[in-house]
């Protein structure tokens, strides 16, 4: 992928291809009862350190949007592009490599394993089979992302001595640690107090200014204003 | 890449078995009574193999062998000796009793047992009768003789090189040599046995054997492995005959006490001709056709076949044991999954295949087998230590019994069969598990 050119603090010289480009994505449900259509027709393109905040009802289908972005689910009907390539019926084994190499994500919940510290917890996202890499240069890896998210002082303790924005800091920073393309964002306020919660936000936004993408799902406006698009889901769609 | 996968299996795997530190131990104690069960059946079958087949083919001929017993009487022995005269494909063993040491004196082992029961058994327990077909007599009881530096042998002569078909081990100096001439020092050949008695006591280097007509010098030559416990000497049959030219026959009193001559014939496999050879000239001499016993030797075979159906039996009943150590293991993983669903869904979102998640569940549960066999496998090498210090001094045949490796294979592959048992179906569910359950979990 081409290095997007900074030329400020906000604007960016985009490349070509988006990062991901979702064309007329369609999910039906299909449960015991009547199908239900989450999304229909949904249109969205990120651009390398473009920032999207979703905003939308709870059942609006935010979520079910997130997951069929990071390949969690596959979508009914539609097309995905990412970085210009056709993943939308990707086989389950290139999309766990697409998972780690291209997406990071971080969830409302922390999912920190207690028994781990900060670091192992971390280094998570490198113990995953996609590739191997030496302890030293693992460790090295997640200092920077631990520093990147201003907790590298942090790196040895547990989860459960941690404040619930360490804890959120540390899920970015293993959200960050594989220096992926885009960052998929569920509620990831949702935990925390208002001040804490634009502390996480400002720590998600410097990553744009790195040239990475961001997806924000969040029910908060405020939140919302800061990114670069802001995109509600009514329906189904977007208004 | 397989080692990015196996290495992320086992450091994760090491993690969680780190993290359930009394779970795991909990599974290794369910599974370990199993595993040992596997290591002792495995062990005591290996060792019980080793004492009852090595020596086996030494006592009795190699599978294979057609071996007959013939009565040394009427003549049988001379037309035995004068059939196989030169032949490579058979060989007669015509075993006597003699007397290494002092002549006149009674020997330290008398009756040619083993010399730590030398000495016992030499009580008088009043005259002895002897009964056959044509009725009873006493055995007049040989002149007591007093203790002397002599011992008690089974002398065994042999027509030609015996270890085609009993194929003794050597333990020092050569085998006896066929080729050569006769020697008037007859040259013998030694058991273990023989030669411990020979190196324990200082006895004269003067050979009485029974029907000779004078004592012999003779020359030892070697000595070898022939599985016998008693002790025993061999020697070239022409050499014998320079001093006992004829066999002299057994009375009825001698075939009582053991004594007297006795032939034993081992021909290689196909020697039917030879046999139906044997018969005739042994049959017109007068030998009744029903004393005459050939048979093809298969001790070993049988006793392996035994052997086989006591171990499968034995290890079907171990493998049960291990089936319920398999269930705690089962039932632990299970509840392990439940409890760790997150966790699970969110190594998959970040790029963990189902593939490697089941690996991480069996790796867990491989390793807690492979533990568990490593700590029983301690435990029945230790236990057999225990077990040959306490009881080794009863079972003669243990000497020297270390634990076999076979039992320690059998141990780890049990472990590992337990392991995969056991973590199967908690790593299919686990590699179930839908990402989207961190998703507003």
């Amino acid at each position: 992928m081409t290095a997007p050119q900074m030329t400020d603090a906000t604007e960016i010289i985009r490349p070509q291809a988006p990062l991901l480009q979702l064309t007329g994505i369609t999910k039906v449900l299909k449960g015991q009862e009547e199908p239900r259509t989450i999304l229909s027709g949904v249109d969205l393109t990120v651009h390398a350190g473009q920032s999207v905040a979703i905003l939308g009802r709870s059942g609006s289908g935010k979520s079910t949007l997130l997951s069929l972005i990071g390949l969690f689910d596959r979508a009914d009907s539609g097309e995905y592009l990412l970085n210009g390539n056709d993943i939308t019926r990707v086989a389950e084994r290139r999309a766990a490599a697409l998972r780690s190499a291209e997406f990071g994500f971080v969830f409302q919940r922390f999912f920190l394993l207690k028994h781990l510290t900060a670091a192992q917890n971390v280094a998570m996202a490198l113990v995953n089979g996609q590739g191997w890499s030496a302890r030293r240069k693992r460790r090295q890896q997640v200092m920077e992302a631990l520093e990147q998210v201003g907790i590298a002082h942090l790196a040895k303790s547990k989860p459960t001595r941690l404040s619930g924005g360490e804890q959120q800091r540390v899920a970015i920073a293993r959200a960050l640690v594989r220096k992926p393309r885009i960052i998929l964002a569920d509620e990831p306020t949702g935990a925390l107090d208002t001040e804490t919660g634009n502390l996480v936000v400002e720590v998600l936004l410097n990553t744009t200014r790195q040239g990475c993408g961001l997806v924000l799902v969040t029910h908060d406006h405020d939140h919302a204003r800061k990114m670069g698009r802001v995109l509600e889901l009514r329906d189904g769609r977007f208004n | 890449m397989f080692s990015g996968k196996f290495r992320s299996a086992v450091v994760i795997g090491g993690q969680g078995i780190r993290a359930r530190k009394l779970r795991t131990f909990l599974s290794m104690v369910s599974l370990f009574l199993g595993v040992l069960a596997i290591v002792t059946v495995q062990a005591g079958s290996e060792i019980a193999e080793r004492a009852m087949l090595t020596d086996v083919e030494l006592q009795f001929g190699k599978d294979g062998t057609l071996t007959g017993y013939i009565p040394g009487e009427k003549g049988a022995t001379g037309i035995v000796e004068s059939t196989l005269r030169g032949r490579d494909d058979a060989v007669a063993m015509i075993s006597s009793r003699a007397v290494i040491g002092e002549p006149g004196v009674r020997p330290i082992n008398d009756g040619g047992m083993p010399f730590k029961y030398a000495g016992q058994g030499r009580g008088d327990y009043g005259p002895r009768v002897f009964c056959d077909e044509n009725g009873c007599e006493e055995v007049k009881a040989e002149e007591k003789k007093p203790d002397g530096q002599a011992i008690d042998v089974s002398l065994v002569a042999l027509t030609g090189d015996i270890r085609p078909f009993k194929p003794f081990r050597p333990v020092s100096g050569s085998w006896l040599d066929f080729t050569s001439a006769p020697s008037l020092a007859p040259r013998i050949v030694l058991n273990e046995e023989a030669a411990f008695g020979l190196n324990t006591y200082k006895v004269p280097g003067e050979m009485m054997i029974t029907g000779a007509s004078h004592h012999v010098t003779p020359q030892i030559v070697g000595v070898v492995a022939d599985g016998d416990s008693s002790p025993r000497v061999y020697m070239r049959l022409d050499e014998l005959r320079t001093w006992m030219p004829t066999t002299v026959e057994p009375t009825r009193a001698q075939r009582f006490q053991g004594g007297g001559t006795s032939l034993e014939v081992f021909l290689k496999p196909g020697s039917d001709e030879l046999v139906r050879l044997l018969q005739a000239k042994l049959v017109g001499a007068g030998i009744s056709q029903d004393q005459l016993h050939f048979n093809t030797i298969d001790h070993k075979e049988r006793m392996e076949s035994q052997l086989k159906i006591m171990r499968l039996i034995f290890l079907g009943m171990a493998f049960l044991v291990l089936l319920i150590g398999v269930a705690g293991i089962l039932n632990v993983g299970l509840a392990t999954v439940g409890e760790r669903v997150e966790e699970f869904a969110l190594r998959r979102a970040v790029g963990m295949s189902r593939m490697l998640l089941a690996g991480i569940v069996l790796a867990e549960t491989l390793l807690t087998g492979l533990l568990t066999a490593a700590i029983a496998i301690g435990a029945g090498a230790a236990g057999l230590q225990v077990g040959l210090m306490l009881f080794g001094s009863r079972f003669p045949s243990l000497e020297g019994t270390t634990f076999p490796w076979e039992a320690g294979v059998a141990g780890v592959i049990a472990g590992l069969v337990a392991g995969v048992l056991g973590g199967l179906i908690p790593a299919v569910r686990a590699a179930r598990i839908p990402i989207a359950t961190v998703m507003r979990a």
